[in-house]
Formats: structure tokens, sequence, C-alpha cells
């Protein structure tokens, strides 16, 4: 999804193409250092922890009146959901392609026919499948194994869940596109994040929240997923918001990517 | 139709200007020099032929292409290879290779192209446990894993030892005999001598000559040079009689003369006419090092 937004940023540029059998090997190498240099498994490692801690609580179950007769599991199983594409688009992104730079091997990509949209699409390809495994996983697990019932309108929860992740992807895809170091990428792209975390409800419930903070929530990339599950607001509202975010990171990261 | 040509670029950064009106243009299937100071646009020269920078004024023409409009194409058909480029750690020279043969249309075979540059038992090995002339070796491998018709080479052998460095001249020799034009940037001038067909000199931004090495090496003042230990005395002033002597210099008993070229037939004459023989005889003929530092501002400020 993402990924075929980015591949068809640099288009504009006509000239700028990379064979498919150079994206596919591209692929395959950022597969091979995630297994080799482990480190991105903890973004789906820590939610799993989380849910297991949350899943084994007794009194997490029971629904609450307050909650609207849901479980508190049942509120907390998409947030934790959401924690693995936060984690993956604004801290595995910008530090995994920050690190390459950093150690000057983009140097290298930069003197052959690859061009910046291809190598920003092959790290963004993978690691959507790799958001996507995570998410599976904690959606099974919260499910079939704690029993969480998911939001009725799955229809709408897909698809701005898709969004939502296009959204802060495309803005990891800045961060990846600049920052020079794993700190900086650290810098960019965590502030971001904890918005996100704020608004995605992980650290206090979304409907809890003072009515101001929840129309910008509506703003914010997993804020406005969150309201279109709620059911707050408009939502094609969201959605559109959600694009806006897809379209400006995927067209801005393509044309400021540094190689060095 | 010149393989690249460079016309008055002119490039800065911020205050520096970095390379002010170069141009040269070169040849198909030649093996092309720049060669300069440390810190004379060398290098950013050869990043606007690459398309790394955009020049600010003036044109560059590589195969008919603009290197920065024209990027991706400029790269199928030209092989760079650049001062610290790194790889990832963690991947092994034949993923490597494979890796950057995938993007190109027409791609070596890489298990040749390995065998050729030693690099064939290391293809397991990963990138981090290679030495300094291993990484130099895969470096230039992948400069020619995209089958280029230009490769252009910046310091290749610099950090190598002597082995090291003259296997590399053999493989730059290999390459051109292969009918490929090379664009090569060294400091070293042994290495230009060795392997160039033609030097541009590059002095603070600036081409102060473009020619032979042996072309540059004349203009380096040209003459010779020769010091000897006379067999019986003789007079300073019977040297500088001479009309081909320009200087004389003594050491204890040695003495030192420089002039024209046809300097050590006038002096070997004049001792023969006075029976005295020249023991410990050197003759040097002025070269490209003459050159360098006789054409370069490096070499008038020392």
């Amino acid at each position: 999804m993402t990924a075929v937004t980015v591949a068809a940023a640099p288009t504009a540029r006509p000239r700028r193409r990379m064979t498919s059998r150079g994206f596919r090997a591209l692929m395959g190498m950022h597969v091979k250092l995630m297994f080799r240099e482990p480190g991105v498994f903890v973004m789906i490692l820590l939610p799993v922890a989380l849910l297991l801690v949350f899943g084994l609580i007794p009194g997490t179950k029971k629904p609450e009146v307050s909650l609207g007769g849901r479980s508190t599991l049942d509120v907390y199983v998409p947030t934790i959901a959401a924690m693995v594409p936060l984690l993956i688009a604004c801290s595995g992104l910008p530090s995994l392609m920050a690190s390459f730079r950093e150690r000057n091997a983009l140097r290298r990509f930069s003197v052959s026919p690859v061009p910046p949209g291809g190598m920003l699409a092959a790290l963004v390809a993978v690691l959507t499948a790799f958001t996507l495994g995570g998410v599976v996983l904690i959606v099974l697990l919260g499910t079939a194994v704690f029993g969480a019932h998911m939001p009725t309108d799955l229809g709408a929860v897909i698809s701005s869940f898709v969004l939502g992740f296009a959204a802060v992807m495309a803005v990891g895809m800045i961060a990846a596109a600049l920052a020079t170091s794993s700190g900086m990428a650290a810098g960019m792209g965590m502030p971001f994040m904890i918005l996100n975390f704020f608004f995605s409800g992980l650290y206090v419930p979304t409907a809890e929240l003072p009515h101001v903070f929840q129309t910008i929530g509506g703003y914010v990339p997993f804020g406005a997923v969150m309201d279109s599950w709620s059911g707050q607001g408009a939502l094609w509202q969201h959605l559109a918001v959600l694009a806006g975010y897809t379209v400006v990171g995927g067209v801005v990261s393509a044309r400021v990517f540094r190689w060095e | 139709m010149p393989v690249i040509e460079v016309e008055r670029l002119h490039k800065r950064y911020g205050e520096l200007t970095a390379v002010d009106e170069v141009s040269f243009a070169v040849e198909q299937g030649e093996i092309f020099g720049i060669l300069g100071p440390n810190g004379a646009g060398k290098t950013t020269t050869v990043e606007c032929i690459s398309g790394l920078r955009t020049p600010d004024a003036g044109s560059v023409r590589v195969l008919g292409l603009d290197p920065v409009a024209d990027r991706d194409e400029l790269h199928q058909s030209v092989g760079v290879q650049l001062q610290e480029a790194g790889l990832p750690d963690k991947l092994q020279v034949r993923e490597v290779m494979d890796l950057f043969a995938s993007f190109y249309r027409d791609p070596a075979d890489v298990a040749a192209l390995l065998r050729r540059l030693g690099l064939h038992e290391k293809s397991r090995d990963r990138y981090k446990k290679l030495s300094g002339g291993q990484k130099q070796r895969l470096a230039i491998a992948l400069a020619l894993v995209g089958n280029p018709r230009v490769v252009v080479l910046d310091e290749l052998t610099t950090g190598l030892d002597p082995h090291a460095r003259r296997e590399t001249w053999e493989l730059v020799e290999q390459v051109r005999e292969s009918g490929v034009t090379v664009l090569l940037v060294t400091h070293f001038m042994e290495e230009a001598e060795r392997l160039c067909d033609r030097v541009a000199l590059i002095d603070r931004g600036r081409v102060v000559a473009v020619d032979t090495p042996e072309g540059l090496a004349a203009r380096g003042g040209g003459g010779q040079r020769m010091r000897f230990r006379p067999s019986a005395p003789i007079e300073d002033a019977d040297l500088l009689a001479l009309p081909e002597v320009a200087t004389v210099v003594r050491r204890g008993t040695q003495i030192e003369v420089t002039g024209a070229d046809e300097l050590v037939s006038a002096v070997t004459a004049l001792l023969a006419r006075r029976q005295i023989t020249a023991g410990s005889l050197r003759i040097e003929q002025s070269s490209l090092d003459d050159a360098f530092i006789h054409l370069t501002e490096h070499g008038k400020e020392n």
C-alpha cells in the first residue's frame, strides 16, 4: 500500500526507474539484515509482552459501564496493536535508513542506478510486511487467546488502520530521508511517536481527554484512526487527514532524500 | 565525440570555491588522469561527473547525458568507485555483488568478476571481515559489475601496500584493454605515469595543464640534473662557463649541476677534455614530480 505510493512518487521524473529484479534484491537485503541484526524484532516483542501482561490480569476482561460495556482488554487490544506500526514507522524506519547513511553505505548506492524513491520503498515494503505480521499476531492473541472483542464495523477499522499506518510511515519516511545518524533519527521520530501514542490512548483512554484534545487528536494519524473506530466524528474526514499525511510524506521524502 | 566533456565547471560550498572553471574532455578508450594536490578540487570534479553534485555553473556531459538530470540512466553505463563509500557490515561479498548486479539491465558475470579481482575465495566472507585492500578491490568490482562503458576511480590505491597497488594497476590496464574508458583521480605521480594516457593537472580548482605524463614532465622546468665526485679538482667557474649549465652546488666532495637537456653530454665532454672522471655519477631527468611542484601553487609555497 505505502510501497505503491512511494514507488509512484519518483515516476514524476520519467527517467528515474529501477529494475524490478533490483527492487526485489534490495528487499531481500533488508530481510537478511533484519535477521542478522535483529533489533527491530523488539518492536513486535514489546507490544506482545504488554498484551500478555494485560491479558493475564484477571480484571481486564470484565465489561465496564464506563467504557460503554466493553472490557479494558477490548479497548487496549487496538491500542497495543497500534504500537507496532508506530514503533516501526517512527523509530525502526528512520533509524535503519540512518544507520546505512551513517556507515556511508548510501554513498555506495548513490552511484548505482537505484533512485532515492526505490531506496526508501524497498525498506518501507519490508517493514510493512513485518508490521502486518506483528499486528495480526497481536489481534489473534488478543481475540483468540484472551477473548477480546474487536470493533463491529470491520471495514472502517481495517481501512482506517491501513491508512493510519501509511500516514505514520510517510512521516517516518521524511525522517528516514533526512536523518544522518541513528541519534538524529530517534530525535526526529520520537516526538511524533509519543504524540501518536498519546492520542491512540496508550497513556490515558481518549474518551477521558478534554474536548479540545479530542479535536486535536482527530488531526494526529493514530488519533484519527481511534476516532474512526469509536465512531467519533465523520469517517471520511479522518480518512482524508490520513491520506493527506501519506501523500505529503511520500512526495517530500523522495525529493529531500540525502545520500550522505 | 568525447566520452566525458567538462566545460567551465564551477562549484562552490558556501564561501569556499572548490572548483573554478574546470574544462577537459576524455576520449573513448583512454585512461585519463586527474592529478593534483589534496584539496585541489579533484573529488568535487568527479562527484559532479558522477551526478552526486549539481554544478553551480558550467556543463558536464558523460556519454551525452547530463549526470544530474539523467542520473539513473548514467549509472547504467558509468561505474563509479568513490572514496569513503561503505557497505553494511553483515552482508557477504557475494551477496553484495549479486545485489548490485541486479540493479543493471546488462550486468557482468559476478563469479567471473570476483575471480578476476581475486575475491572468489572471499565470496562468503562478511564485508566487516575484509582487509583494506580487499574492500578496495570489492569497490572496483562494484564499479565494474554493471558492464560499464566508463569507470571513474577516485584515489583507488590510497591505503594499499605497494604490492596490492601494483596488482590494482594491472587490473586497471586490463579494464582499459576491454575497451572501457577510465577516469582516474590520483595524487600519486607514479600511478599517473604508469597508467595514464593523458593527465589534467588541477590546482586550487583550476586546470593548470592537460598533457601526456611525458609532456607534463617536460614542462616541469625540463632539463637534467647530475651529481658526481670529480677525480681531480674542477672550478665552479669552468662548469658555469658552459652554456648548458644553470647552477652548480657543492656538497662536500660531491658536485651537483643542473641545466638544460644537453647538460650531461656538455659536462662529460668538459670532464673528458680535462681527463677527470666522474665518480658515483647520478643523472636525473626531470619528472612528473617536478612538473607537479613547478606547476602547482602548492609547490611554489614550499
